[in-house]
């Protein structure tokens, strides 16, 4: 019976476009009513996972096929497991509040309407991409999300940015996409299916292929080191767009993807290796990158990419289950940090840089209140929902036979998360005011406080809610030292401590010259600069060089003619030793054939 | 040796001549060239006559393709010297340069 109701709750979700199409009216209560249908799915799917916690039994649902091509059978299928169950209530409940808070954060916008469908679009295509069984479903949802975060990026698209960041996004997706599609490939090569149960099933073993091909797409659509930058660009879009896009769904969908394969990735200590050093490597980078940032949405992207690389290394040392269960809980805290932010900007009339913010601890204290929960929430404090989830990977990682380097820079990185989160908290609310005192500070619209307060209490009790909750899949480290527990907390309260001493120390001393470390990390170290400029140029030019100068101008006039008659007039000027006196040469050989001729009786 | 023969070798010895000694042109160097290929020819195809050696009735005719491309290539280089200097005086080649 829940298989039926699951379907319900994806079915409703599509009604509100269904109706859009039809009737094409574009009164004022259609975002209403896409987000009632969001929080009426919200309360269907929750019976669903509720059965799915109480029996544990998974369930497939197989409904319609579509094509057979020979051997290989398409057909519409929905894998509801745990990854999935677990999931959809937890998406469906932040879209929600993020539907409720652009009630009030896009309410001038005059075509709000639209904005409402494109996010709802992006919710289906998400819930397609979650509850895929074959991978040319998930494909579906894959490009699907892709899409509908260029439209949304792009939202303001009278500003050049924004379709730069869109356009960005699209490219370095697109780069994913490759590997999505190689191991498509190899899959319907070598096990002949799409389907997930068929390939875990059979166990193929040399996977390094397309495991590599899925780690390449997870580093695209998820922002790992090498296709990070898309992410900070992308924040040109509407902050519920941030909020709900590139924080909690769409760029957990990589991770989700390695998540779905980790029968085959817990076999291959290779790739396990590479995913692990990727993601510490990301979760580093970012964090050093987010030290300096001065936009407030640009930070909370870093700190996303940090997280993110977090769970792809929970992922490398074959702990599925936890990556999934920081999915879920972050998802909660980073939702709410942008909506908070957006709340912010709004108030501040669209002013995004902290340092010209300040003071806003008196003035806006409910958004004060969830900032500084949520901050805490990422940082780990003990027994917030963070803590569930982060707390449990650093243990793990602390006592699990791996890469030391990684280790390593998964702690730096988690310290680096205290730095900035006080950082934000330091600059945006406490000291003076640095705005301008006229602007109106409002914080009282019901849309805004409802939205932020459920996110609040999901940020406090979800993780402590859904742990409790869930069954047991692996079997977590119960034993380590003391000073390794600690470990998390430890390099955390290092990193407030630290942060806040800086912070007050620095705070009235003028800016000197910046350090080329202060450098490296304001400019995202280099990496932008250096990648968006020179391969394009090099691509280009070596491609228009070989296409129109290489046949004509080398193969058929340099190779051959003009080099043999260069080399021939350089070595002749080179070695020749004569003056010219042709006729003198010319008897010699008369005089030296008739001395030949008469001393050797040549033709006796 | 018979006569025909002696009359050939004679009319090759004296081409031969002509094309070491000659005085200023360089087209009579060229000239007494295309002479001594004369020569041969008459002399090959006779031979290949007389003595009714079929298969090699190919020879004259390719020897005759190969100095048409030699007279080809003499005749480039006397317009190359012609266009430097105007007529192909012999004591004009005596700077080297290329």
């Amino acid at each position: 019976m829940f298989s039926s109701l699951m379907l319900v709750s994806l079915l409703v979700l599509t009604l509100p476009i269904m109706s859009s199409i039809f009737n094409t009216h574009k009164n004022s209560t259609f975002p209403h009513h896409v987000k009632n249908t969001i929080s009426y799915a919200f309360i269907t799917s929750l019976i669903p996972t509720m059965m799915f916690i109480h029996s544990g039994q998974e369930t497939i649902i197989s409904n319609w096929h579509w094509m057979t091509m020979q051997t290989l059978k398409l057909s519409l299928s929905f894998k509801l497991d745990y990854f999935s169950m677990i999931f959809v209530p937890v998406a469906l409940f932040v879209t929600w509040s993020i539907m409720e808070f652009s009630l009030w954060y896009m309410h001038s916008d005059p075509y709000i309407t639209r904005f409402f469908k494109y996010l709802l679009t992006f919710l289906i295509t998400m819930m397609i991409l979650v509850t895929a069984n074959n991978l040319f479903q998930l494909f579906i949802g894959w490009e699907g999300v892709g899409i509908m975060s260029f439209l949304l990026i792009g939202w303001w698209y009278g500003r050049t940015d924004a379709n730069t960041a869109a356009l960005q996004a699209i490219l370095y997706n697109r780069i994913g996409d490759i590997g999505f599609i190689m191991a498509m490939a190899w899959f319907l090569f070598n096990t002949n299916t799409w389907d997930l149960q068929q390939i875990f099933m059979l166990d193929p073993n040399l996977t390094n292929l397309p495991l590599l091909g899925l780690l390449l797409a997870a580093t695209g659509k998820s922002a790992q080191f090498g296709l990070h930058p898309w992410l900070p660009s992308a924040m040109e879009g509407p902050t519920p767009v941030s909020a709900l896009l590139h924080s909690s769904t769409m760029v957990v969908a990589g991770v989700f993807l390695l998540i779905r394969f980790h029968p085959l990735m817990e076999n291959n200590k290779t790739i396990q290796s590479l995913t692990l050093c990727l993601g510490a490597i990301t979760t580093l980078f970012t964090a050093i990158c987010a030290l300096t940032q001065n936009d407030i949405k640009k930070i909370i992207a870093f700190s996303t990419s940090s997280q993110l690389g977090l769970m792809i290394v929970t992922i490398g040392i074959n702990q599925p289950y936890l990556a999934f269960l920081h999915i879920c809980t972050h998802a909660f805290f980073k939702a709410m940090l942008f909506m908070c932010s957006g709340s912010i900007i709004h108030s501040l009339n669209d002013e995004q840089d902290i340092r010209k913010m300040g003071g806003l601890f008196n003035a806006m204290p409910f958004t004060t209140t969830s900032l500084i929960i949520g901050s805490l929430a990422l940082t780990g404090m003990p027994f917030l929902t963070g803590f569930y989830s982060k707390d449990l990977i650093i243990e793990t990682a602390n006592t699990s036979y791996t890469n030391a380097w990684a280790l390593l820079m998964t702690l730096i990185a988690t310290s680096l998360t205290a730095v900035y989160s006080t950082r934000i908290i330091f600059f945006a609310l406490l000291g003076q005011p640095r705005f301008l005192p006229l602007t109106l500070i409002n914080e009282n619209n019901p849309f805004l406080i409802n939205s932020i307060k459920r996110l609040l209490i999901g940020s406090i009790f979800a993780g402590f809610f859904i742990s409790n909750n869930i069954y047991p899949t692996t079997v977590p480290e119960m034993t380590m030292p003391t000073y390794m527990k600690l470990t998390a907390l430890a390099v955390t309260i290092l990193g407030f401590t630290l942060a806040l001493e800086l912070s007050l120390m620095t705070h009235n001393l003028k800016l000197e010259h910046s350090t080329s470390v202060f450098k490296f990390s304001n400019l995202l170290g280099y990496y932008p600069t250096i990648m968006h400029r020179l391969p394009p140029l090099a691509n280009l030019s070596m491609s228009q060089k070989s296409a129109s100068l290489l046949l004509d101008s080398i193969w058929l006039e340099n190779i051959l003619p003009k080099s043999i008659s260069q080399f021939q007039m350089k070595t002749s000027i080179l070695i020749s030793t004569q003056k010219g006196q042709i006729k003198l040469y010319f008897l010699s050989f008369l005089i030296t054939l008739t001395l030949s001729m008469l001393l050797f009786n040549l033709h006796e | 040796m018979s006569l025909v023969h002696i009359n050939i070798f004679l009319a090759f010895t004296v081409s031969l001549v002509g094309l070491l000694m000659y005085r200023s042109h360089l087209m009579s160097s060229l000239l007494c060239l295309e002479g001594m290929m004369l020569s041969l020819f008459v002399m090959a195809t006779m031979t290949v006559l007389n003595t009714h050696f079929t298969l090699a009735s190919m020879m004259p005719i390719i020897l005759l393709v190969f100095a048409a491309c030699e007279a080809a290539l003499g005749l480039s280089l006397l317009v190359m010297v012609s266009n430097t200097y105007g007529v192909d005086h012999v004591q004009n080649l005596n700077l080297l340069q290329c």
